[in-house]
């Protein structure tokens, strides 16, 4: 689903990361990890093409890395579901237009079409009685919701999350957390990128741990069954 | 899908009225200047037609011509050059009389001195000095003919004029055009950095450049054929009020009215997606 091979990211004379490889299957839940700076938004914006490798390869479903062309990258993107840690819903468009332009545009559906499609990913997330309201309505978890609505409408077969629960207070952020669950459990494969170990033991899926710009250890799922822990199958740092 | 981005030109129109304002003065201004132009040119050409359908070339005949060599001659004419009309001695000397008007100014002629002659109503594609010069020298050729007459002065100047009228036709569309290009290209600029922010959500979306090309299109379109409409209101109020001081001035006929908004509104499409071909390339996002 998703492959790194051998890539290194340079920005002038800084190493944001360095020769980092790593694989993903499809359906698989995993969390990066790491303090500010680690490397772990250049791992999301590298799988998005918003920026490209120094040097190694990067490939996500049939796209194979190198460069793009914009349309290319269109279509790249519109295989993925991006969750923001500052949301960036359209503060001109009320909730349900926000998830509707999701869908407007793939190009896919015809106007008639896209407003089931809308209801039903609001209603998964809990918003259907928000979807006339404007995100500077909303609190910073519903704004988050919606934000993930608009991620899963088009039914992605990989959700990215970048910090999701970084502006959230703690109750929101479980609600976030639980719904991120959720969306996995019934099949696309979830990317999350964090500063934050609690959030990676609440989803539970592997744990790969980002440091100056190298992988420095992974931690995978815990198993079901009794007695079951996480099985550490690299150098953990423990925290981050 | 084609009501999504009719929508999204209409949002836009809303929420940025200023720049809407600004560019559509802008373009009414540009667009004002190339339809009065078009005007000038319009009634200049009209004009020059008038002038044109005068003109003539004046075959005079030898006095010994007989009625058959005459009629051989005019079939030649008719054949070769266009409608020939037969004026005898006695009707150009009644066409003269008339013209001097004092009978008493006549009396000391004792004997009609003007020839016979054949007057040549060009065919169209004659109508121009180089071809009228080339007939007058084949036709003063025939035997029966005495002396050819085109004005050929007069027809070289209204040629230069006609040349000069259609190359200010050129430089005026290109004025248009170039007009209309500088306003939508600084138009679209300014607004899609406007919306930068949602231009760079779309785009991490997975919108194509045509996608979020489209509505800025729309938008540029529909104030382009405002404008150009605007244009020639103010260009056909402007004739009215010429018209009834001098009289005469012809407003710009309907096909040339709706060529004119049609080439702008095709200049505004070309423009638009120029410029968001560019400026979403350096967004980059």
């Amino acid at each position: 689903m998703i492959t790194f091979e051998q890539v290194t990211k340079r920005y002038g004379e800084r190493v944001g990361l360095d020769s980092v490889s790593w694989h993903m299957d499809e359906g698989e839940c995993v969390v990066v990890a790491g303090h500010s700076g680690a490397g772990k938004t250049s791992i999301l914006r590298l799988i998005t093409h918003e920026i490209q490798p120094t040097s190694g390869v990067v490939r996500v479903g049939t796209f194979r890395g190198g460069r793009l062309s914009r349309s290319q990258r269109a279509l790249l993107r519109r295989t993925l579901g991006i969750i923001y840690e500052d949301f960036r819903l359209l503060n001109d468009r009320t909730v349900f237009e926000n998830v509707a332009l999701a869908v407007h545009i793939t190009g896919r559906f015809a106007d008639h079409e896209v407003i089931p499609r809308v209801l039903y990913a609001l209603e998964e997330v809990g918003l259907q009685n928000k979807q006339a309201s404007y995100p500077w309505e909303l609190s910073a978890g519903e704004k988050q919701r919606a934000a993930i609505a608009r991620a899963i409408v088009n039914r992605p077969a990989v959700v990215l999350a970048d910090e999701p629960t970084g502006a959230l207070e703690p109750r929101s952020a479980d609600e976030v957390l639980a719904l991120l669950r959720r969306i996995h459990s019934e099949g696309a494969a979830l990317l999350l990128v964090t500063t934050r170990l609690e959030v990676a033991q609440a989803l539970g899926g592997r744990t790969m741990f980002v440091e100056d710009g190298r992988l420095t250890g992974e931690v995978q799922p815990v198993k079901s069954g009794p007695g079951a822990r996480n099985a550490d199958s690299g150098s953990s740092p423990g925290s981050v | 899908m084609h009501f999504f981005y009719v929508r999204e030109a209409w949002r836009s129109f809303r929420q940025h009225r200023g720049l809407v304002y600004t560019a559509l003065l802008s373009l009414i201004a540009a667009l004002s200047v190339s339809a009065g132009f078009l005007l000038l040119l319009h009634n200049a050409d009209h004009a020059m037609r008038l002038i044109g359908d005068r003109r003539e070339m004046v075959v005079y005949l030898k006095d010994g011509v007989t009625e058959n060599q005459r009629d051989a001659v005019m079939q030649s004419l008719q054949r070769l050059y266009g409608t020939a009309t037969y004026v005898s001695k006695e009707q150009a000397w009644e066409e003269f009389s008339q013209q001097v008007g004092d009978p008493s100014l006549l009396e000391a002629v004792d004997q009609n001195p003007l020839p016979a002659s054949l007057r040549v109503k060009l065919r169209p594609e004659l109508l121009h000095f180089d071809a009228m010069e080339e007939a007058a020298r084949q036709v003063a050729q025939f035997p029966e003919v005495e002396d050819v007459r085109y004005g050929a002065e007069w027809v070289r100047r209204l040629d230069e004029l006609k040349d000069r009228l259609g190359r200010g036709a050129i430089a005026s569309g290109i004025l248009m055009a170039l007009a209309v290009l500088f306003v939508i290209y600084n138009t679209i600029r300014l607004s899609v950095q406007t919306r930068r922010g949602q231009v760079e959500i779309m785009s991490r979306l997975g919108a194509s450049d045509r996608f979020i090309a489209t509505p800025f299109a729309f938008e540029a379109v529909l104030q382009t054929a405002v404008a150009a409409v605007v244009a020639l209101g103010l260009l056909f109020a402007f004739q009215q009020g010429v018209r009834a001081q001098i009289g005469g001035v012809e407003f710009l006929p309907w096909s040339w009215a709706l060529a004119f908004v049609g080439a702008a509104v095709m200049l505004a499409w070309v423009a638009s997606l120029y410029a968001l071909t560019r400026v979403l390339r350096g967004i980059g996002a």
